[in-house]
Parts: structure tokens; C-alpha cells; sequence
């Protein structure tokens, strides 16, 4: 009674969609055509898995940006999480102009970085150029252009994780640390045998929501580059979205979102398996 | 002594560049929100205007973003109201009940994991048929998607975090399910009802991918409008440098009451 209506809403928003998606994926409806809509099967699906090139770097793409952006901004984020953990007095200070990143509106990230990485008037090549570094052209040439996708991401959601890993250090056991320096560890081998260890459960959520995130990405595409120059900047979002709502072919944009709906899955299951493996996760 | 003071100035002049680091580009867009039309093609760039150029604000706000603003904020509250009142209720049959054991707890947390792409798709046929593209009721409709589950979600954390004894006293003394959920559990969860509602809202507020899609001419969130800015012919870089700094400040004032559950909002009560 009391879920009822939560339920009945979550299902026509998200159950019903997506039977109603499966069911156009295979078939060839389009809107730009008036061909009459056939059952074509696997069609699709297999057009995207053999032939579709676009689609294919576009997934390998996605996959790349996702590993770079969790293990750069993991590592940037324990760094900070270290550095915060031994601050005692005046935390909050750092804590919440730092945060600030995380609550804006991916739109606005994207406005700035339009701004930062103009390689004729923007800050970044200024700053460079300070340093005698000739700046790259960022958004508009295919080599840096995902680079600068990366580069605001890294910067809206490494605090982020830097808090989660920073609760995930104040949650381990003193006397484990106290005990473990007794005997004489130190160092890297610390950090591997002792606190690598105790962070890794709580870390690995931030890592796993900042994976699916990653994987998301379609927001700061949109803004930065639209993709652009040519495909270089091109995510399995963005792909999907041009092929649905500018190319007009729903049917095959649906089972572009059905193969994504299976890769983050297996991906997530595979990630919590090796998790929990590891230990109680 | 003298080393860990060594170690303590270093500390903090390592986070403090961190700091300086990651505010940088907000300095940024609050220097462009100010700067004169003819300020913005210079080499090197001008990093404080000379004079503050004011004007940007209003001009910005002519051109749209009011209309963003106000939409934005209709838009935002409706979904944290529509999220409260679906989800307290149904995160108190999960928390109490165990409603749908473990599989509907799954799927509502599995939600989160949907490329919004995947359902924004067959939603924008739907809509379209049902009439529901360019209205308010589409865009808080299509935001449930995301916003409902974190409100369960979180909710029915907190609702497991209080004690069970004060609802089975009043159990004993007679109460309905019903009487037990709104004079008892709602006032005690009260806290957790404001996190929710405001973590809703500024989802909602930050929203792009579902807003982009779903809007049109009538009706304008705020990140909409700044991207049509940005995608336009003639780009007026103070004038949307103003609309973001616009669109950033709801959020902000919002996320510092959360400070002490911005963890926990933000990884869906994974980590308290």
C-alpha cells in the first residue's frame, strides 16, 4: 500500500521504457523515413557488434576514458585524502570550498572549461606560455580534445572521491596502525600490507560510482565539443543521443543503450566480484 | 619540534595550492561574469577587470536566464515534493516491512546504474504521445527517474537508523500503520526528510541530459539556457559567464547546510 505509488511511478518511468526500448530494438523504425516498421531481429545489434566502426571506437573510447579518469583522480584524491586526514583543527575550511566542484551543474563545469582551454585568449595557455610551453589547441584539435573532456571531469569529481577516501582513512583502526608501526612497517610497505587494505572497501564504492559516472558522460561532451573534431571526443552517450535525436533512428539508438545497459553491468558485477572476493565488501 | 613544524607549514601550503587549484576556474567565471565586452580578446588575458562591468547580471537575465531561473526553481521544488512524498512512505514499508525483500531494494538501487540515454529514449516517444514534451509535469515526471530511488534510498537509511521501540510502544497502544508512520516516524526522520530535500532539489536543479531533451520553447531550465548560449552564433562571454555563476549559487548555498551528509548523499548512503 505504502510503495504502491512510488513503485507504480518508477515502473512507467523506468520498467516500461525500457521493454518498450528492447522491443524497438528490433525493429527498423525510424522517423526520417516513412518505410513501413518491420520486425528485422538482431539486425541492428549485430550491424553495431560487426560493421559499425563508429560505434565500436566510440565504446573503446568511453572504456579508455573511464580506466584514465578513475585511476588519475583516485590517486590525485588519496593524495588530498592524506594530506587532509593529518589536519586536525580548521578542517572545515578546506572541506568546503573544495567540495564546491561536486555541486555544480555539469553545464556550468563545461561553460568554464570552454573558457579555461581557449587556446588563443583562455588562462591555461596564458599560464603556459609563462613557462615557455607553446599550449595545444585543447578542444579544437582530435588529440586533446578528449584530454580536455578528462581534464574537467578530473577536476569537478576528484574531491569527490578525495572525502570518500577520506572517510574510508578515519575508519580504520588506530591500534592496527600503532601495532603494524611497533613492528616495524613503514613506508610503501605500510601502505600496501596495512592501509591499502583497510581503505579498499570504501574506497572501491567511490570507485565504482565514479566508474558508472565516467561511463555516463554526456553532459560535459555536449558542452566541450560536441564530439568534435570530427569523432575524436565522441562517448557512447553522445553517439547514441546524435543517432536517436539528430539522425532520427530510434531503433538502433536502442540497442546502443541495451549494449551499454550489458557492458556497465557486467562491469560493475565483475568489479563488486573482485571486491568481495578480496574480502567482505 | 621543529620537524613537525617543518611538516605541518609544508602540509598546509600543499593543500592550500590544492585549493587554489580546484577554485581557480570558479575565479574564473566570476572574472568573466565582469569583464566588458572588448575584455575577453586580449593576450595575455585580463585576470581582473579594471572595472567591474555590472551590467552583465541584468542583460543576462533579459535574455533568458530569468525565465531559466524561474522554471529551474518550479521544476527543482515540484520533483523534491513529488520525491518526498513517494518516497517516505515507501522507504518506510522497505525500512519496516521489508516490502519486497531484497529484489525491489535491488532495483530501485540498480536505477542508479542506467545510462540516462537508455530511458530518456523510449520516455521522449512516450511523452510525445502523451503530450508531456516542453511541459513542467514531463520534466519532474522524467526526473522520478533519478531522484525517486535516491530518496527511497536514502530515507530508508535513516528511517533504520532510528529506534524501533517508539513505533511498537504506539503498536501496543492501539495506532494504526498509518497513525504509527505520520505522528510518529515523519517527525523523528525530520532531519533526514530535509537532506533528501535538498539533495533532490539541487539534482534536479543540476539537471542537463533529461532537460536538454525534454524542454523546448515554453518551457526553459537554466542549464538549457546556457547551453543555447554557448551554442550560439555570436557568443556573449559575460553574459553567460553571469547566467553560471546564477545557476551555481542555489546549489552552493544549499550543499553548505549539507556539509556533515555530503558524503552520504552523494554516494547514496554507501558510505555514512
Amino acid at each position: 500500500m505504502m510503495v504502491g505509488p512510488a513503485v507504480a511511478v518508477l515502473f512507467l518511468v523506468t520498467i516500461a521504457p525500457l521493454v518498450f526500448s528492447l522491443g524497438v530494438s528490433f525493429t527498423n523504425l525510424q522517423f526520417s523515413s516513412p518505410q513501413p516498421i518491420r520486425w528485422v531481429g538482431i539486425d541492428n545489434y549485430f550491424t553495431l557488434v560487426t560493421k559499425d566502426t563508429r560505434f565500436q571506437s566510440a565504446l573503446v573510447r568511453t572504456l579508455l576514458f573511464v580506466l584514465a579518469g578513475v585511476a588519475t583522480q583516485t590517486v590525485i584524491g588519496y593524495f588530498i585524502a592524506s594530506l587532509l586526514s593529518r589536519v586536525r583543527r580548521n578542517r572545515a575550511l578546506l572541506l568546503t570550498p573544495i567540495l564546491i566542484p561536486a555541486v555544480i551543474s555539469p553545464v556550468v563545469a563545461g561553460w568554464q572549461g570552454r573558457m579555461i582551454f581557449n587556446a588563443s585568449y583562455g588562462p591555461l595557455n596564458a599560464i603556459l606560455a609563462q613557462f615557455g610551453i607553446q599550449g595545444p589547441a585543447w578542444l579544437a584539435s582530435p588529440q586533446t580534445s578528449l584530454v580536455s573532456v578528462f581534464l574537467t571531469d578530473t577536476w569537478q569529481w576528484t574531491p569527490f572521491l578525495a572525502l570518500v577516501i577520506l572517510a574510508a582513512i578515519e575508519s580504520q583502526p588506530q591500534e592496527l596502525i600503532e601495532a603494524a608501526r611497533l613492528d616495524g612497517a613503514h613506508g610503501w610497505s605500510m601502505f600496501r600490507r596495512i592501509t591499502l587494505p583497510l581503505i579498499l572497501p570504501v574506497t572501491g564504492i567511490g570507485i565504482l560510482l565514479r566508474g558508472v559516472d565516467l561511463f555516463k558522460t554526456f553532459d560535459l561532451v555536449y558542452i566541450l565539443t560536441q564530439g568534435g573534431p570530427g569523432n575524436s571526443s565522441e562517448t557512447l552517450t553522445f553517439f547514441t543521443y546524435l543517432v536517436g535525436f539528430k539522425f532520427f533512428n530510434p531503433s538502433y539508438a536502442s540497442a546502443m543503450s541495451f549494449i551499454q545497459l550489458l557492458v556497465i553491468t557486467v562491469a560493475a558485477k565483475t568489479f563488486l566480484g573482485v571486491m568481495q572476493k578480496r574480502e567482505g565488501f | 619540534m621543529r620537524r613537525r613544524f617543518l611538516f605541518g607549514s609544508l602540509r598546509w601550503i600543499a593543500l592550500l595550492s590544492i585549493l587554489i587549484l580546484f577554485l581557480f576556474p570558479l575565479f574564473w567565471i566570476i572574472s568573466s561574469s565582469l569583464k566588458a565586452r572588448g575584455e575577453f580578446f586580449t593576450r595575455p588575458p585580463i585576470w581582473i577587470p579594471s572595472h567591474a562591468e555590472w551590467s552583465n547580471y541584468p542583460d543576462s537575465l533579459g535574455r533568458g536566464t530569468a525565465k531559466g531561473l524561474t522554471d529551474s526553481f518550479t521544476i527543482a521544488f515540484s520533483s523534491m515534493l513529488v520525491s518526498l512524498l513517494l518516497g517516505t512512505p515507501a522507504a518506510y514499508a522497505i525500512a519496516r516491512f521489508q516490502v519486497g525483500k531484497k529484489n525491489l531494494a535491488f532495483w530501485i538501487l540498480s536505477i542508479r546504474m542506467f545510462p540516462p540515454i537508455a530511458t530518456i529514449l523510449p520516455l521522449f516517444v512516450i511523452f510525445r504521445f502523451a503530450g508531456l514534451v516542453d511541459s513542467y509535469a514531463g520534466l519532474v515526471l522524467s526526473y522520478t527517474v533519478f531522484n525517486l530511488p535516491f530518496a527511497i534510498w536514502m530515507l530508508k537509511g535513516f528511517i533504520e537508523d532510528l529506534p524501533r521501540e517508539i513505533e511498537e510502544a504506539a503498536k501496543v497502544d492501539g495506532a494504526s500503520r498509518f497513525q504509527i508512520f505520520r505522528n510518529i516516524v515523519v517527525p523523528l526522520v525530520a532531519p533526514g526528510l530535509v537532506v533528501v530535500a535538498l539533495f533532490t532539489f539541487i539534482f534536479a536543479w543540476n539537471d542537463f541530459a533529461y532537460a536538454v531533451i525534454f524542454s523546448g520553447s515554453r518551457v526553459t531550465p537554466l542549464p538549457v539556457v546556457i547551453a543555447q548560449f554557448a551554442g550560439g552564433h555570436e557568443i556573449l562571454w559575460g553574459q553567460i559567464s553571469a547566467a553560471a555563476i546564477i545557476a551555481i549559487v542555489p546549489a552552493l548555498v544549499l550543499a553548505t547546510f549539507l556539509q556533515k551528509y555530503l558524503t552520504r548523499g552523494l554516494t547514496m548512503g554507501a558510505i555514512k
